[in-house]
């Protein structure tokens, strides 16, 4: 028992030892967003004079970044959903059937996950069919990435599901859709909350599809929108702090508040994928 | 169940839809990728590319700035993973101890790889530039000879991008080494300890081996991922000074915008085949590990 504990405050003492390597930039990034400009270009971890909250209101009229947020907020759920609803649709089929047509879709799909996407013909394909700096066009290439690892996961989680039920759905009236999405899709759950948070986390965070494929666009997505601002106010620290402190801000309470959903479901993904 | 009842309950059109968008939007490229990169294809002929065999490659392969970020590629991905899973390991081991406070460790150590690594490329802008934090700290505290332009110089610039890499996904393979540390049976360190094994034996006897399958997960996760790395560059150095920082996304993504897109789709094909062959083999490799285990 007694080494139990002094291991234990070994670790705490080892942990607080670490801990200002993640805390600094984040702090660094908190205090400098009330800064002016001089204190701000110094670089330092002081306590802000007076906290200038005009900063906020100077990048959100001059920012995009309440556009940035639309934008990613459509392209993300737009995503997100498809992902989701397409995926499972598609996961069930091909593992309630298990027949060699099927198989050979799910191999297809589980290509996908070992290979990389190609940007410069993506960007031909969306030129080629007038979707390119078009939230269609980006939405449909976020799903298309993110459908592999949905329609593997779906199909392994439906196996684990007794056939008997879908028989009773359907014995007692239910259409196929409605089986699939009022009995089935609230059994299998956490294999939804997986996906979402997986996808949610990577379109949201993704850089190289919109620079790529709607770099300079008004509809482009928050991290463009501060990739750009950031290009025109090098100089003003105080400004691109606050504009980051915006793009973070939502995904932090999210991460603070559904942490255990987070983990699990990163965690689930990379241990499936 | 009869075959005509089952496709009848499950009926194929229901796979339609997501095949079309994935066949569409994420094949359909890479096939096109695939068949570009053996023609001269470019901006100013854009639709009439001709077929140049292996031009494009043998083009790479002579071309000094390619082999650098090929080789910086392999370099990071290394690193990083090797890095990634000792940070990772040694702060799971520290937060499964049992003390007040581990769970606000644990969210603060996780906390970095849910934010975009763009906004965490422009972040450490300000810590690493001239006269960002880090030189300012240095100056404070009189090691004023340390002071240097950290992303101007090859050396520097390289250990930087590692480090915040691996600063990033430290702790979400944290997490990945403490369900694998969790379903590790508490009777085996029991009995090891009765029979007098030292916290050390404990360690290399017991944890590493039973960690086996954890390892085979992260290691070909961090690697594959490592391979790919763009936006952490892009926005940190944007491959300089001059090309030395550059990988072999930011270096496709350069071609692109000089219009050489068959050049770019050829090394972003070396790229692809690359990260295919070493999932593989890192799959195969550390299976067989595990057996052995």
């Amino acid at each position: 028992m007694k080494a139990k504990k002094r291991s234990g405050r070994m670790a705490f003492i080892l942990c607080l030892a670490v801990a200002p390597i993640f805390f600094i930039p984040i702090l660094m990034m908190i205090l400098g967003s009330f800064k002016t400009q001089g204190e701000a270009l110094r670089m330092d971890l002081s306590l802000p004079e007076k906290f200038m909250l005009d900063n906020y209101r100077h990048v959100i009229e001059t920012g995009n970044i309440l556009r940035g947020y639309k934008n990613s907020l459509i392209i993300t759920v737009a995503a997100v959903a498809l992902v989701i609803v397409l995926g499972s649709m598609a996961g069930i089929v091909i593992s309630r059937r298990n027949d060699k047509k099927v198989n050979g879709v799910y191999y297809y799909f589980i290509f996908g996950l070992t290979a990389t996407m190609q940007l410069v013909t993506t960007y031909f394909l969306l030129l080629k069919l007038h979707m390119l700096e078009s939230y269609l066009g980006v939405i449909m290439v976020f799903t298309a990435i993110n459908l592999p690892f949905a329609v593997m996961t779906f199909a392994s989680f439906v196996t684990g599901i007794p056939r008997e039920i879908d028989e009773a759905a359907i014995i007692d009236g239910c259409s196929t859709l409605q089986m699939f999405f009022k009995v089935l899709i609230p059994i299998m759950k956490p294999a939804v909350i997986t996906n979402l948070i997986i996808a949610a986390i990577s379109v949201w965070n993704n850089f190289q599809v919109p620079l790529y494929l709607m770099s300079s666009s008004s509809r482009t997505t928050i991290p463009m929108m501060v990739y750009n601002f950031y290009g025109l106010y090098a100089r003003d620290w105080q400004y691109v702090f606050a504009a980051i402190m915006f793009t973070i801000l939502p995904i932090v309470v999210l991460y603070l508040c559904l942490q255990k959903y987070i983990v699990e479901g990163m965690t689930a993904g990379a241990v499936k994928g | 169940m009869k075959n005509k009842v089952k496709e009848k309950i499950y009926p194929g059109w229901m796979c339609v839809p997501a095949l079309g968008i994935y066949t569409l939007f994420y094949i359909v490229p890479i096939a096109a990728a695939f068949f570009f990169s053996f023609t001269d294809w470019n901006m100013d002929r854009m639709n009439a590319p001709k077929f140049a065999g292996l031009r494009n490659f043998i083009n790479l392969f002579g071309d000094e700035v390619f082999l650098r970020s090929a080789g910086n590629t392999m370099l990071f991905a290394v690193m990083t993973t090797v890095l990634k899973l000792a940070v990772g390991l040694a702060l799971a081991l520290l937060v499964v101890q049992k003390f007040k406070g581990n769970g606000f460790f644990r969210t603060l150590f996780y906390l970095p790889c849910v934010l975009s690594c763009m906004i965490i490329g422009l972040l450490f802008t300000g810590i690493l530039k001239m006269d960002g934090l880090l030189n300012n700290a240095l100056r404070a505290v009189g090691m004023e000879s340390m002071i240097c332009d950290w992303l101007g110089k090859y050396g520097t610039a390289m250990f930087w991008i590692i480090f915040i890499e691996v600063w990033m996904w430290a702790g979400f393979n944290m997490f990945l080494f403490i369900s694998g540390l969790q379903s590790i049976p508490a009777e085996l360190y029991e009995s090891a300890q009765m029979d007098g094994a030292s916290a050390w034996e404990r360690f290399v006897k017991i944890t590493l081996p039973m960690l086996a399958p954890s390892f085979t997960v992260v290691t070909t996760l961090n690697i594959t991922g490592g391979l790919k790395v763009f936006d952490l560059v892009y926005a940190l150095t944007g491959g300089g000074p001059g090309f030395d920082t550059q990988v072999l996304s930011t270096y496709a993504y350069r071609a692109f915008g000089l219009g050489l897109l068959g050049k770019s789709s050829a090394s972003s094909m070396v790229l692809s085949v690359g990260v295919v062959a070493v999932t593989f083999a890192m799959n195969r490799f550390l299976r067989s590990k595990e057996v052995e285990a």
